[in-house]
């Protein structure tokens, strides 16, 4: 048996710095995607329109109960013999939207439905739209809410971005494929792949609980709120003659 | 004292005017009536309490002045304007109708993503409120109401007294006609009791107008002009503080006000 590394991995680096990027465009774009998409399912559920919900449940349920491999080979291939010939990138994309956006709108589902109904009634009894509502008092909430499910949806969507190998798409899993059917060193190629894709998922997932741990204690994330609260701790010290003499904690 | 001060305002404002005006108010919820061709009025600087058992229609009555319920029957006036009317909304603004009418909860219902002070800026700034002169009330409100020192918590860092005033600060953010109390202490300790009552006591002085559900008899009877007994969807009986809570003239509210071992 030979050493356990024998492929010449410097020739390779500019590939997998290819692939690697291609891994990541796919998750970036499809996660994206997959938001926009859940959330407007989410929205469509808890429609007043009772055809809305059904066309919504309906989307769900079938995009929740199919795999993903069968969605990926419908819209490459599946879509192509029909006659719509969609480039790889483009058809992976929408494969990993259409699934991940169905999980993702049960999530975003309960989320805005956890949000208390009371919160919905302060926001009426002050005058706030139905508009302003949402957008400022239950989306920010359901935000919350949703935080921990969707940040385990987008690990599990970038390490699905391996199962476009069966398209050619050019990520990581199909570089390692090409390098393996070079080489033939499988265990140490893959072993190598499998490390990339734990190097690129680990850190994400802890960096996403931090962020889950960030908003739960209501650090002030955009610069906009950052604004305004400095502005108020300004106010709050100005005041000459306070009855208790209060410290400001500055954050 | 305070007392004295709470009832000499409504002749100091001079007015007779009234701020919310009901007339034949009815409301059911799934074939049971809990409202039962209801009168209130509630004049200008004058302070009401609706006083009864719980489940007996006092919270669906207040919520039917800022129509979080619609009304079955009747007539609503708010600040002049019918808002409601045989079943049918005739406000054409309702953001409108609930800026002037401010409310505050049993449980608060702060917003909990954001800050105390936030809160408190929120409606203002939907409602137009240029963003420096809104957060300059913000800031004035909390320390009015004593937790100017907690403005940049969140609420859960809040004890319940702190969240009830924070509450109260956002309803009068909007400077509203009159404020709406729906057991704005039953979900308080004691201590926290004592903290938002006397937030309302000095707002009584100011000459707020407000109508409050409450069973905190002796606040109610300290501050009110005018305090209604409901019971059954119905008003039982309504008259000066004094006169139903000390010398009942129904045996209906007699019972109720032994239940709460009020002899005096």
């Amino acid at each position: 048996m030979s050493g356990l590394f024998e492929v010449p991995w410097s020739d390779y680096r500019p590939d997998l710095i290819d692939a690697l990027g291609r891994t990541v465009s796919y998750t970036v774009v499809s996660f994206s995607g997959a938001v926009l998409l859940g959330l407007a399912v989410a929205l469509l559920r808890l429609s007043r329109a009772w055809p809305a919900r059904a066309l919504a449940a309906v989307y769900t349920e079938v995009f929740k109960n199919v795999p993903l491999l069968a969605i990926i080979f419908l819209t490459y291939f599946g879509l192509a013999s029909a006659g719509i010939r969609l480039d790889v990138f483009t058809a992976g994309c929408l494969s990993l939207v259409v699934f991940y956006a169905a999980y993702l709108s049960e999530i975003f589902r309960a989320a805005i439905s956890g949000v208390h109904a009371g919160q919905t009634e302060a926001g009426e009894a002050l005058g706030v739209g139905r508009t302003g509502i949402f957008g400022h008092i239950v989306l920010p909430q359901a935000l919350r809410l949703a935080l921990p499910g969707t940040n385990t949806m987008l690990v599990d969507l970038l390490k699905s971005t391996s199962l476009l190998v069966t398209v050619s798409a050019a990520e990581l899993m199909s570089e390692g494929r090409l390098i393996t059917s070079a080489t033939f060193r499988a265990l140490e190629v893959y072993l190598v792949i499998a490390a990339i894709y734990f190097a690129l998922c680990y850190p994400l997932s802890q960096l996403l609980l931090l962020l889950e741990r960030k908003v739960r204690s209501g650090v002030p994330l955009s610069p906009w709120r950052r604004r305004r609260l400095r502005a108020a701790r300004a106010l709050l010290a100005a005041e000459p003659a306070a009855a208790v003499p209060v410290k400001e904690v500055s954050a | 004292m305070t007392e004295s001060v709470a009832s000499a305002t409504p002749a100091a404002r001079g007015s007779s005017q009234a701020v919310i005006r009901i007339e034949g108010l009815c409301k059911s919820f799934d074939g049971r009536l809990v409202l039962d061709r209801v009168n209130l009025e509630v004049g200008r600087g004058s302070i009401v309490s609706v006083i009864g058992q719980s489940g007996g229609g006092k919270t669906t009555l207040m919520r039917c002045v800022n129509l979080l319920e619609r009304p079955d029957q009747g007539t609503v006036e708010v600040a002049g304007e019918t808002v409601h009317q045989g079943g049918r909304m005739v406000c054409r603004d309702l953001p409108r109708l609930r800026r002037t009418v401010g409310m505050v909860f049993q449980r608060f219902h702060l917003f909990p993503h954001l800050t105390a002070v936030e809160n408190v800026v929120l409606a203002q700034r939907k409602a137009g409120v240029p963003e420096a002169q809104a957060l300059e009330r913000a800031v004035a409100l909390l320390r009015r109401v004593g937790v100017a020192h907690r403005a940049l918590a969140q609420p859960e860092q809040l004890s319940g007294g702190e969240q009830q005033r924070v509450a109260i600060a956002r309803a009068l953010a909007l400077r509203p006609e009159v404020l709406l109390f729906d057991e704005p202490t039953s979900s308080l300790d004691p201590e926290a009791t004592r903290e938002v009552l006397s937030v309302m006591r000095e707002l009584a002085a100011d000459g707020m107008t407000m109508l409050l559900v409450t069973h905190e008899l002796p606040f109610a009877r300290e501050v009110s002009d005018h305090v209604v007994f409901v019971d059954g969807g119905r008003i039982v009986e309504e008259g000066r503080p004094e006169d139903v809570l000390d010398t009942p003239a129904e045996a209906r509210t007699r019972e109720f006000l032994a239940s709460y071992g009020n002899a005096s």
